[in-house]
C-alpha cells in the first residue's frame, strides 16, 4: 500500500512537468492535468478507506547529517487520507472547471501544470511524516501560489498581487523555518513522530511552536499578514479557489492538527493562536460584510473561516484532539470551493465580479443560483449543509474547552465564534440577496448609481481592487464562451457535497460533535442575523453595506491601508540596509580606504627619495650596513 | 692535501655551463657570424645542467652529494682522520635543498635564454659580438650561481658568487642605452661595496671560528667547542669575543648578500637596473641572481644555525622594511617592468622573513617562498617579454595590456596566474602556499609584530597585482585610438617568428601551473 501514499504526492509533480512539456498542445495538457488529478483522487480515496497507518514510509533515503536524523519518511493516517483525497477531490474538480475556464488563455498549459505541482506541494504537506519534507510542501505551495496569482502577468496589479503574497508569506516563513529547526533540533530528529514524542528544553519548544504559529499565521492570513489574500484575487477564479479551498491557505491548520499534541501542552503557543484568530475572524467577517467585490468578500470571508479551524485548535482541551479544525477544513473546502467556482461561472455570465454589476444576476441561471445558494447557506452554517455541522464542531470543541480549564483563552475564543457567526450569516445573506434580487425590482436606480461611484472611487485610489479586470478582459475579448457540462457537473457535484460531505466525517474522531445547546444558539443567532440584513436591506432592494458611512467603509474595503503599512515596513527594512550600507562604506570603509590612501602618500614619499644616483644610494647601503651591524650584535645572544 | 677525491659527475651542474661556454667562444672564433648557434649551445648548457642536478633531487633528507672532499676518501667513505689539521670537510656539497636551487637557476637560465632568442635569421654583421658575449656572460652568471649553492669553503663562496655577479653587470651595461649604463654603474657601485662587506664578513667569520669553512662544525668552533684539532696552526680562537664576532660576521654577510637580493636600503639599483636593461637580462636579475643570493645566504645560516640562535633582529628589521617599501613604491609604477623591480624588492622581503628564525625550518620555508617567486616572476616577465616583442613601443606600460584577455586568452592567463601566485590569491595557490609557508616560523617564533608587518604587506601586495591584472581583463576603451592603432600591426608581430620565445613562456608557465596544481610537489622537493 505504501506505494499508494508516494504514488499520490509523485503523480501531480510529474503531471506538472509533462504538463510543462506539453503546454502547447492544449487538448494534451488539459488530458494529462485531468486524467492524473483523477486518478490521484482515484488513489485518496483508496488510501482514505484502507490507510496503512504507518509513519515510516521511506521516501527518498534519510539524509545523512551527522547527529541530527532526517529520515525523511511519508506517513498514512486516517487524517491525512481524509485530507489528502479532499484536497485531490478540489484538485480534480479545479482541474476540469479550469479547462473551460481558461479555455481561451494563451498560457492554459502552464497554469494547469503549475496547478499539478501546487496539488503535488499540498499533498506532500499532507503525508509528510518529517518536519522536512513538510516544509518543502509549504515552500513549493508558495512559490507556486506565486506564479497563480501572477497569472496574468501583463497585469501590474496581478504582479503586484503576487508579489505581495509571496514576500508577506516569506517573511512569515522566517519563523516558520526558525521554528522547525528549533523542533527539530529539540528532538535531534526531523522525524514527526520523534519531535511530537521528544522531551526536554522548553525554550527550544516555546520557540518552535510560537515560529509555527507565526509561519501558520503568514500562509493561512492571520492578523497582521492577512492582507495578502484578498488581494490575491487578482488571479484567476480556479487558482483562488485552489489556494483558499483545500490547500495553501488551510494548510497552516493541517501543520498545527500534525503538532496538536505539542500544542495542548503549552498554553503560551496556544493563547498566542487564540488572540490572532479570534481578532482576524472577527475583522475579516467585518469587512467582508462591506466589500464591494464578490471575489474580494469571499477573500475575506476566507481569512474568517480559516480563523475559525485554528482557533479549534487553539481552544479545543487536549483529549478532544484535533478533530474539529480538520473537519472545518474539510467543510470549508467543499463550499469554498463552490462558490470560487461559482462566482467565477457567474462572472464569465456577467463580464465582472463587482457586486453592483453582478446585482440581479442570479436569479435567471437554474443550477448555478441553487449551487450558490447552497454555498452561502453553507457558508453562513445553515443546518443540515455541512458548514453548520462543522462550524458548530468547532464552537462545541471551544465551549468544551472553556468548561474544561481553558480559561480566558478559550472563553475569548467562543465569543469571537458567536460574534462572527453573526456577522458570517449577515454577509451571506447580503451577498445572496444582492445577487439574487431582480435590479427591476429594486426600481430604486438611485441607489444603483451610489454604489457604481464607490466602485469607481475605490478601483481610483486602489489598484488593487480590480480583481475583475482578467475576467472582464477576457469576456470583452472572447464573448460568452458558454459552459462546458463537464464544468457546471464539478459545480453541482460540489454543491452536493456541501450538502451531503457531514458523511465524510463519520470516521474523523472528534470530527462531527454538535452540542445541543450551542446549535441551537448558532442557528437563532444565523436566522436572527439574516433577519435583520432582510428587513435592513428592505428585502433585498438596498445594498446593506451602503448604510455604513462612507468615510468608514471606503478604507474599509481597501482593508484599512494595511496595504500601506505593509509597503511601510519595506521601506523601513530598505532604510535601515541603506544606513548599513552608508555605515558600511562611509565608516568601516574609511579604515581600508585610509590604508590605500597612506600607501599611496608613501609610495609617493618614496618616489622622491629614489632619483637613481649612485651615491644615495651608497650612502643608503652604508646607512643600512650600520644600523644592521649595530642591530644584529646588540641582539645576538 | 694529498687526497683531494673529484667526482665529475657530482660537479657536472657546474661543469656543463663552463663547457658551454667554452664552446661558444670556440664557436665565435671559428664562425663569428653566427646568431642564433651561441643561444641554442647555452640553452642546451643550461638544460643539461638542469638535468644533471636531478639525482641530487631524489636523495633522501640528509644525505648529500658531495665531491672535493680534503680527507682522500670519497663520498662513501666514513670517518676517516682528518689530513692537515683540518676537520673532515668536503668543499663541495650538494644537498636536496641546494640541488634544487640549482634547478631552478638552471631552469630559469633556459627561459632567460628562449626569451633573448635572436629574433631575426640574418647572420650578424662581422664587427657585432652582442650574441656570443651574451652567452658567455649568461653562462658565467649561471656557473656562479650553482657553485655558490653548493660551496662550503670561504674562499669558493666569495668567487663563486662574484661570478654571478660581475657578470649581470656586463649584461646590463651591453645594450649599450643610456639607461642602461647608468643601471649598470649603480650596479656596479652598489656591488664593490657590497663584495667589501661581503668580504669583511667572511675574514671575521675565519677570525671567530678559525675555519675557512662554512660548517656548522666551524660555527661551533667559535664558541671553544672546537677541539678536534687544537693544535693545528690556523686553529686561532678567542672564545669570549667569538661570539659577538660571529654575529658580526654574519651580520656583515646578510648586507652584503642583501645588496644582491636587493633588500631595502640595499635596493636603490634594482629599478634603474631593471628598466635599463633588456626584459632578458632583467628577467635572469630577477630571477637566477636571486636564487644565487639566496643560496649563498643560506650556506652562510646553515652554518650559524647550529649556533641555536633563535632570530635575527637585524633580517627582522630587513624584511619589513623590503615588503613595504617595494609594495608601496610598486603600488605607483606605471611600467611593468619598474613595477616588477619594485616588486622584486618587496618579494626579496617576503623571502628572508622565514629567516628570521635561523632553523632548518626557516631555511626550508625561505627556499620554498624565492621558489614560488621565482617561477611566477619568470612567467610575468616571459609575458612582458613577448608582449614587448608584439608592441615594441609600448608594450612596457600597464596600458598596453588592457583587453589583453580577448587579444590572447593564454598568455592573458599566464600572466593573471603568475600575477594571482606573486599576490598569493587562488588561482595562483602555490603563492598562498608560499606565503604561509614563509610566515609559519614566522609565528613559531612568536614575532607577532613581524607577522602583521607580513599580513599588511600582503594585503597591499594584492593591490599590486590587481592594478595590472584588472588592465588584462578589461575591454580596452574605443577611445583608445591610439591603443587601437598601436595594436594594428600587432597581428603581423604576431606571424613574426618567435617560436623559442614562446616556448619559454610555456615552459615558465606549465611549471607555475604544476606547482599551483599540486603545491605539494614543491614542498617535498625541499624536504
Amino acid at each position: 500500500m505504501s506505494w499508494i501514499v508516494r504514488m499520490i504526492v509523485v503523480l501531480p509533480a510529474l503531471a506538472a512537468l509533462a504538463g510543462l512539456l506539453t503546454r502547447r498542445q492544449r487538448g494534451l495538457a488539459a488530458a494529462v492535468a485531468v486524467s492524473v488529478s483523477a486518478y490521484v483522487a482515484v488513489l485518496g480515496l483508496i488510501q482514505w478507506i484502507a490507510p496503512s497507518r504507518t509513519a515510516d514510509i521511506d521516501s527518498v533515503g534519510s539524509l545523512p547529517l551527522g547527529d541530527l536524523s532526517v529520515p525523511l519518511h511519508l506517513l498514512s493516517d486516517r487524517v491525512s487520507g481524509l485530507v489528502a483525497f479532499v484536497v485531490a477531490l478540489v484538485v480534480l474538480g479545479i482541474q476540469v472547471f479550469t479547462a473551460w475556464y481558461l479555455r481561451d488563455d494563451p498560457r492554459y498549459g502552464q497554469f494547469a501544470a503549475t496547478v499539478s505541482l501546487f496539488a503535488a506541494g499540498m499533498l506532500l504537506l499532507v503525508q509528510s511524516g518529517d518536519l522536512v519534507l513538510m516544509l518543502v510542501g509549504w515552500e513549493v505551495m508558495g512559490w507556486c501560489s506565486w506564479l497563480l496569482i501572477g497569472h496574468d502577468s501583463e497585469r501590474a496589479a496581478a504582479r503586484r498581487a503576487a508579489y505581495k503574497a509571496f514576500i508577506v508569506t516569506r517573511v512569515a516563513d522566517i519563523a516558520m523555518v526558525v521554528g522547525i529547526v528549533a523542533l527539530s533540533v529539540r528532538a535531534r530528529s526531523t522525524d514527526l513522530m520523534a519531535v511530537l514524542t521528544a522531551t526536554g528544553d522548553g525554550t527550544l519548544l516555546t520557540i518552535g511552536l510560537v515560529g509555527v504559529v507565526i509561519g501558520v499565521a503568514g500562509k493561512s492570513g492571520l492578523v497582521p499578514f492577512h492582507d495578502w489574500l484578498p488581494d490575491a484575487m487578482e488571479g484567476p477564479t480556479p487558482a483562488s479557489a485552489l489556494i483558499h479551498a483545500a490547500t495553501m491557505v488551510a494548510a497552516g491548520t493541517y501543520v498545527i492538527a500534525r503538532l496538536f499534541s505539542l500544542y495542548a501542552g503549552h498554553d503560551g503557543a496556544r493563547t498566542l493562536l487564540a488572540v490572532l484568530t479570534a481578532v482576524t475572524m472577527v475583522y475579516a467577517a467585518l469587512l467582508a460584510l462591506v466589500q464591494t467585490d464578490l471575489k474580494r468578500m469571499l477573500a475575506y470571508s476566507t481569512l474568517s473561516q480559516i480563523a475559525i479551524m485554528l482557533s479549534a485548535l487553539a481552544a479545543a482541551p487536549a483529549e478532544l484532539g484535533p478533530g474539529a479544525g480538520i473537519a472545518h477544513l474539510v467543510g470549508h473546502a467543499f463550499f469554498k470551493a463552490l462558490l470560487f467556482l461559482g462566482a467565477g461561472w457567474l462572472s464569465v455570465l456577467a463580464g465582472a465580479t463587482a457586486v453592483a454589476a453582478l446585482r440581479g444576476r442570479l436569479r435567471p441561471t437554474g443550477a448555478l443560483r441553487w449551487s450558490m445558494g447552497i454555498g452561502l447557506a453553507a457558508l453562513a452554517g445553515v443546518p443540515p449543509l455541512i458548514g453548520f455541522f462543522t462550524k458548530d464542531t468547532v464552537i462545541d470543541a471551544a465551549l468544551d474547552g472553556a468548561t474544561s480549564g481553558g480559561g480566558l483563552r478559550a472563553w475569548l475564543v467562543v465569543v469571537a465564534l458567536f460574534v462572527t457567526v453573526v456577522l458570517t450569516a449577515a454577509y451571506c445573506t447580503r451577498a445572496w440577496l444582492l445577487l439574487d434580487t431582480p435590479v427591476a425590482e429594486t426600481g430604486a436606480l438611485p441607489d444603483l448609481e451610489p454604489a457604481v461611484v464607490a466602485e469607481e472611487d475605490v478601483a481610483v485610489v486602489t489598484a488593487s481592487d480590480s480583481a475583475d479586470d482578467a475576467e472582464v478582459e477576457r469576456v470583452h475579448a472572447h464573448g460568452h464562451a458558454p459552459i462546458t457540462l463537464p464544468a457546471a457537473l464539478v459545480v453541482s457535484v460540489l454543491a452536493a457535497l456541501t450538502v451531503v460531505g457531514t458523511l465524510f466525517l463519520v470516521g474523523l474522531r472528534g470530527g462531527v460533535h454538535v452540542g445541543l445547546l450551542s446549535a441551537l444558539l448558532s442557528v437563532l443567532l444565523v436566522a436572527g442575523a439574516a433577519y435583520a440584513v432582510w428587513s435592513v436591506s428592505d428585502r433585498g432592494r438596498l445594498d446593506v453595506a451602503d448604510r455604513v458611512p462612507s468615510r468608514v467603509r471606503e478604507p474599509a474595503v481597501r482593508g484599512f491601508g494595511v496595504d500601506t503599512a505593509y509597503v511601510g515596513v519595506g521601506r523601513a527594512v530598505t532604510a535601515v540596509a541603506r544606513l548599513v550600507v552608508a555605515l558600511d562604506r562611509d565608516v568601516v570603509d574609511a579604515y581600508p580606504r585610509a590604508a590605500a590612501v597612506v600607501a599611496r602618500a608613501a609610495g609617493r614619499a618614496g618616489e622622491r627619495s629614489h632619483r637613481a644616483v649612485p651615491s644615495l644610494s651608497l650612502l643608503s647601503l652604508l646607512v643600512g650596513v650600520v644600523v644592521v651591524a649595530v642591530l644584529g650584535v646588540a641582539a645576538w645572544r | 692535501m694529498t687526497g683531494l677525491a673529484i667526482d665529475y659527475t657530482t660537479l657536472l651542474p657546474a661543469l656543463l655551463p663552463v663547457a658551454g661556454l667554452v664552446l661558444v667562444l670556440v664557436a665565435d672564433l671559428v664562425n663569428p657570424r653566427l646568431r642564433r648557434v651561441p643561444y641554442a649551445v647555452a640553452a642546451l648548457a643550461a638544460l643539461g645542467a638542469a638535468v644533471a642536478t636531478v639525482p641530487g633531487l631524489v636523495l633522501g633528507g640528509g644525505t648529500t652529494r658531495e665531491t672535493f672532499c680534503l680527507t682522500g676518501r670519497t663520498a662513501a667513505s666514513a670517518s676517516a682522520p682528518t689530513v692537515d689539521g683540518l676537520p673532515q670537510v668536503c668543499l663541495w656539497q650538494a644537498d636536496a635543498l641546494g640541488s634544487t636551487l640549482q634547478l631552478a637557476a638552471a631552469v630559469s637560465a633556459v627561459v632567460c635564454i628562449a626569451l633573448a632568442w635572436p629574433r631575426t635569421r640574418r647572420r650578424r654583421p662581422p664587427d657585432s659580438t652582442r650574441e656570443p658575449v651574451e652567452a658567455v656572460l649568461l653562462l658565467a652568471a649561471l656557473a656562479g650561481t650553482i657553485v655558490v649553492a653548493a660551496s662550503r669553503d670561504v674562499g669558493t663562496w666569495l668567487v663563486a658568487l662574484e661570478l654571478a655577479t660581475l657578470p649581470v653587470i656586463a649584461l646590463v651595461a651591453l645594450s649599450g642605452r643610456r639607461s642602461a649604463v647608468a643601471g649598470a654603474t649603480q650596479l656596479l657601485v652598489t656591488s664593490l661595496v657590497s663584495f667589501a662587506l661581503l668580504v669583511l664578513g667572511v675574514a671575521l667569520w675565519f677570525a671567530a671560528t678559525g675555519s675557512p669553512f662554512l660548517t656548522p662544525d666551524a660555527a661551533l668552533s667559535s664558541g671553544g667547542a672546537f677541539s678536534a684539532a687544537s693544535g693545528a696552526p690556523t686553529s686561532v680562537v678567542f672564545p669570549s669575543v667569538s661570539g659577538g664576532v660571529v654575529a658580526l660576521a654574519t651580520v656583515l654577510v646578510v648586507a652584503g648578500v642583501g645588496f644582491k637580493l636587493s633588500l631595502v636600503p640595499f635596493h636603490a639599483w634594482t629599478p634603474t637596473a631593471y628598466a635599463g636593461s633588456s626584459v632578458p637580462v632583467a628577467t635572469f636579475l630577477a630571477t637566477v641572481s636571486k636564487i644565487a643570493a639566496l643560496a649563498a645566504l643560506l650556506v652562510v645560516l646553515r652554518a650559524v644555525a647550529a649556533l641555536g640562535t633563535p632570530a635575527l633582529v637585524s633580517i627582522a628589521l630587513l624584511a619589513s622594511l623590503s615588503m613595504t617599501l617595494g609594495n608601496v613604491m610598486a603600488l605607483r609604477q606605471d611600467d611593468v617592468v619598474r613595477l616588477l623591480a619594485w616588486s622584486t624588492v618587496a618579494q626579496a622581503g617576503w623571502v628572508v622573513l622565514p629567516l628570521v628564525s635561523i632553523s632548518a625550518l626557516g631555511v626550508s620555508a625561505s627556499a620554498t617562498y624565492l621558489l614560488t617567486y621565482v617561477v611566477a616572476t619568470l612567467v610575468a616577465f616571459a609575458v612582458v617579454a613577448v608582449t614587448l616583442r608584439d608592441q615594441p613601443g609600448e608594450g612596457r606600460s600597464i596600458a598596453a595590456y588592457e583587453g589583453l584577455w580577448q587579444r590572447s586568452p593564454w598568455r592573458a592567463g599566464a600572466l593573471a596566474l603568475a600575477l594571482t601566485s606573486l599576490a598569493g590569491l587562488p588561482p595562483g595557490i602555490i603563492g598562498l602556499v608560499g606565503k604561509i609557508t614563509a610566515l609559519r616560523p614566522v609565528v613559531a617564533e612568536g614575532w607577532v609584530w613581524l607577522a602583521v608587518v607580513a599580513a599588511v604587506n600582503a594585503v597591499i601586495g594584492v593591490a599590486v597585482y590587481l592594478r595590472w591584472l584588472r588592465a588584462v581583463i578589461t575591454a580596452p576603451d574605443v577611445v583608445a585610438g591610439a591603443g587601437t592603432e598601436g595594436a594594428a600591426p600587432a597581428p603581423v608581430a604576431v606571424a613574426r617568428r618567435r617560436p623559442v620565445m614562446v616556448a619559454g613562456l610555456v615552459l615558465a608557465s606549465a611549471v607555475l601551473v604544476v606547482v599551483s596544481v599540486q603545491p605539494d610537489l614543491l614542498l617535498r622537493l625541499l624536504g
